[in-house]
């Protein structure tokens, strides 16, 4: 089959950046693995009140749900249970729903894989009752499933904090959030407000033990063990980009920390090393909601200006006030992110001696001046 | 890590670790070998891992194929189980005008002592019933089989330590010169230097001769392979292109393609190889495939191993070849007589890099 714009993946990314192509008359193809459209927005009960100005600020399956919605208005074919499994030699690209395999013609291609957790390694970390921060999360969210009744979180970053509150929620017994580090990672401290959650700094867990299933676990805290009678472990340690697809697509990667690892390189339309390939959201490099829904809006208004789908002028426009948003809320929730970002952009704008646009000019300015 | 040895091996994949082996078991030579990467990354580790001879031509390659495959048992005595198993090696043929060919194939590798048998179908289906009804029939011998090579690079290193030879890994050669009669073997980690030095490097061959001014003329040749779920044992033999791994798994690999050091695999061969799968065993359609790999192979450009001195490099050597799991344990023993200054158990001028030059001057 042949189409203008093929998105791999049906998460925020992907859904924004649908809607922006096929609303301004892109015939516009998404396919997701999973039998649902939303992606990870699924099990997301958090409120989001930092969302581009376009959003109203709501909860994330409400976002998911309304991104669904907006999309199927809209002529856009999309295919769920279908899978990207590899790249003929002509360029196109095998998508199957695991009965056949069929060739998918795009002019381009916005691939959104999104991130994997990271996990922690620990003796005794195979046990039943340790799983990451994004699986508790699925079990309690969306299987209605309580993971334990006593739990220890790993990590303090948001997402760590933003599950711990989850947990506490549905009634686990959070005993603490370990962090190795003397500081939570997060710095969002509304995330921990109203609730009783020790927080053990300058600490590891050194094992966990248990007959089946974690029983005890022991934390080191400077020197000193302690141990705690707990069945869940949730590891959050953040996240690392899926960048196999893009790799079949012969995308150049490149290394960021801050980003979570190896990624595809982009450019500020976010287009990867392979012509007409685009990239958006988590796999782009750790983000916030407003920043996965901003980069695919921002990949599709590129496409659309490339394929003179509208008028330049406008999409100009457009591009300057997306990116505006990108800077204000990644400047606000994760500015070393976005310094990363920036640096991926800008090197590949220097190794490539395409010019920066002009509307960046302010963003890259109050990057050096900040 | 000490700077000077007797003996320095550039790379650590099958081959080099086998000649790092084998120096090592006469205790009489302090050794380091070198890998850009850590053992397994590249070929070595992304490979079907056949032991295999029997349709290999002509016949003096198949023979040098069949001593190495006889090897194989009194190796595991030496450095432990790395499964090595003779399940007996099947080529089907499509169509009666081969069977011609197989017979004729049979006749010359009689001549050095190895047993093939051509097989009609029937004959081919009582071995392997899963084989498909479509085939003509096969050539067949009990000398092949496969191995693991993962366990067997990992025992080939871990018995060359256990006799004193050092490693060092994740460290590329960058410059080798020769300096008051030793080489200087330049490595992100510091100068080395030794009295002999071997090029084992595979598909990096061609840039480490440019290094001591020498071509080496082999090509670098992606194969990809497609791997099953895993299925209840139902093959037994290894077939051409085809095997059953222990954990059931299925390995499936036909392609070569001159693309250079690329490690992708691409849809248009993974289906192609799956179509062929079911050509011969036709009860792979219902079989799902997990995961798809892709190796560099080594291809000299006759084909045929690249064994012994580099001509115009005084204690200079270098080993380059296809079928480096094959070969491995007769290219250790071979290379261990050379670089002892003994005459080896095989005559190698056969295989020798000047071979080429003489190529070229009658070109």
């Amino acid at each position: 089959m042949n189409t203008d714009l093929l998105i791999v993946g049906g998460g925020p990314a992907g859904l924004n950046a649908a809607y922006k192509a096929a609303s301004n008359g892109l015939k516009t193809t998404v396919i997701d693995r999973w039998f649902t459209l939303g992606g990870q927005l699924n099990q997301q009960t958090q409120f989001y009140n930092n969302l581009p100005q376009h959003f109203e600020n709501q909860r994330g399956y409400q976002l998911a749900n309304y991104l669904i919605d907006r999309l199927r208005k809209l002529d856009v074919k999309i295919l769920e249970n279908h899978k990207m499994i590899g790249a003929y030699n002509n360029g196109s690209i095998g998508v199957t729903d695991g009965k056949s395999t069929f060739q998918v013609q795009a002019a381009n291609v916005i691939m959104t894989t999104g991130a994997m957790e990271e996990p922690d390694i620990f003796p005794g970390w195979t046990l039943p009752g340790v799983m990451t921060a994004g699986a508790a999360q699925i079990l309690i969210n969306r299987e209605r499933v309580l993971p334990g009744k006593r739990a220890l979180i790993l990590g303090s970053n948001n997402f760590a904090l933003e599950v711990a509150r989850q947990l506490n929620d549905c009634g686990v017994a959070v005993k603490g959030i370990v962090e190795s580090r003397n500081e939570l990672l997060s710095q969002n401290d509304e995330l921990l407000c109203e609730v009783d959650i020790p927080v053990l700094l300058d600490s590891a867990i050194e094992r966990a033990i248990g007959k089946g299933e974690v029983e005890k676990v022991y934390v080191n805290t400077d020197g000193i063990e302690s141990v705690y009678d707990v069945d869940l472990i949730c590891i959050a340690k953040g996240m690392t980009p899926i960048f196999e697809p893009f790799e079949i697509m012969s995308c150049d990667l490149t290394y960021q920390e801050k980003l979570g690892g190896w990624l595809p390189k982009y450019d500020s339309r976010f287009e990867t090393t392979s012509p007409s390939v685009y990239i958006a959201g988590n796999a782009a490099g750790i983000t916030n909601i407003g920043g996965i829904l901003l980069t695919g809006e921002i990949a599709a208004a590129s496409i659309l200006e490339k394929s003179n789908a509208a008028n330049s002028l406008k999409i100009e426009e457009e591009k300057k006030y997306l990116w505006g948003e990108l800077y204000r809320i990644e400047s606000a929730e994760n500015p070393s992110a976005l310094d990363a970002r920036l640096d991926v952009i800008r090197n590949f704008h220097h190794e490539t001696g395409i010019q920066l646009p002009v509307y960046l000019d302010s963003v890259f300015g109050g990057l050096t001046n900040g | 890590m000490k700077k000077s040895y007797d003996v320095i091996v550039v790379g650590s994949g099958v081959v080099g670790s086998s000649i790092t082996y084998h120096l090592s078991e006469e205790r009489n030579k302090e050794i380091l070998s070198i890998d850009k990467d850590f053992p397994l990354s590249g070929t070595s580790g992304s490979t079907q891992a056949w032991v295999w001879v029997h349709n290999k031509t002509p016949a003096w390659y198949g023979e040098l194929n069949m001593y190495s495959a006889e090897l194989y048992s009194f190796l595991e005595r030496k450095i432990g189980d790395v499964e090595y198993k003779r399940t007996g090696g099947i080529a089907p043929f499509f169509s009666e005008a081969d069977r011609e060919k197989a017979l004729r194939l049979a006749e010359k590798q009689a001549e050095v002592g190895i047993k093939v048998e051509v097989l009609s179908r029937d004959e081919v289906l009582e071995k392997e019933p899963s084989l498909s009804r479509s085939i003509a029939g096969a050539t067949y011998s009990k000398i092949d089989g496969n191995v693991n090579p993962f366990r067997l690079i990992e025992l080939y290193i871990r018995a060359a330590r256990k006799n004193g030879a050092k490693f060092s890994f994740y460290n590329p050669v960058m410059d080798i010169t020769k300096e008051n009669g030793l080489f200087k073997v330049t490595t992100q980690d510091g100068d080395y230097f030794s009295n002999q030095l071997v090029l084992a490097g595979g598909p990096w061959s061609k840039s480490l001769g440019k290094l001591l001014g020498i071509d080496v003329p082999i090509k670098q040749v992606r194969g990809q392979i497609v791997v099953t779920e895993p299925l209840r044992p139902f093959l037994s033999h290894t077939i051409g292109g085809v095997r059953q791994a222990d954990n059931g798994e299925v390995l499936i690999g036909y392609s070569k393609e001159e693309v250079g050091y690329d490690l992708r695999s691409t849809l248009d061969i993974v289906q192609d190889t799956a179509r062929m799968a079911i050509d011969f065993v036709p009860a792979l359609e219902k079989v799902n495939v997990v995961r798809c790999f892709s190796g560099i192979r080594v291809m000299p450009e006759d084909g045929f191993p690249i064994l012994g001195g580099i001509p115009g490099i005084e204690k200079g050597y270098i080993a380059a070849m296809h079928s480096g799991i094959t070969l491995s344990p007769l290219v250790g023993t071979l290379m261990t007589e050379l670089l002892s200054g003994g005459e080896t158990s095989i005559d190698l001028e056969r295989y020798s890099l000047n071979r080429f030059d003489s190529l070229q001057s009658i070109g």
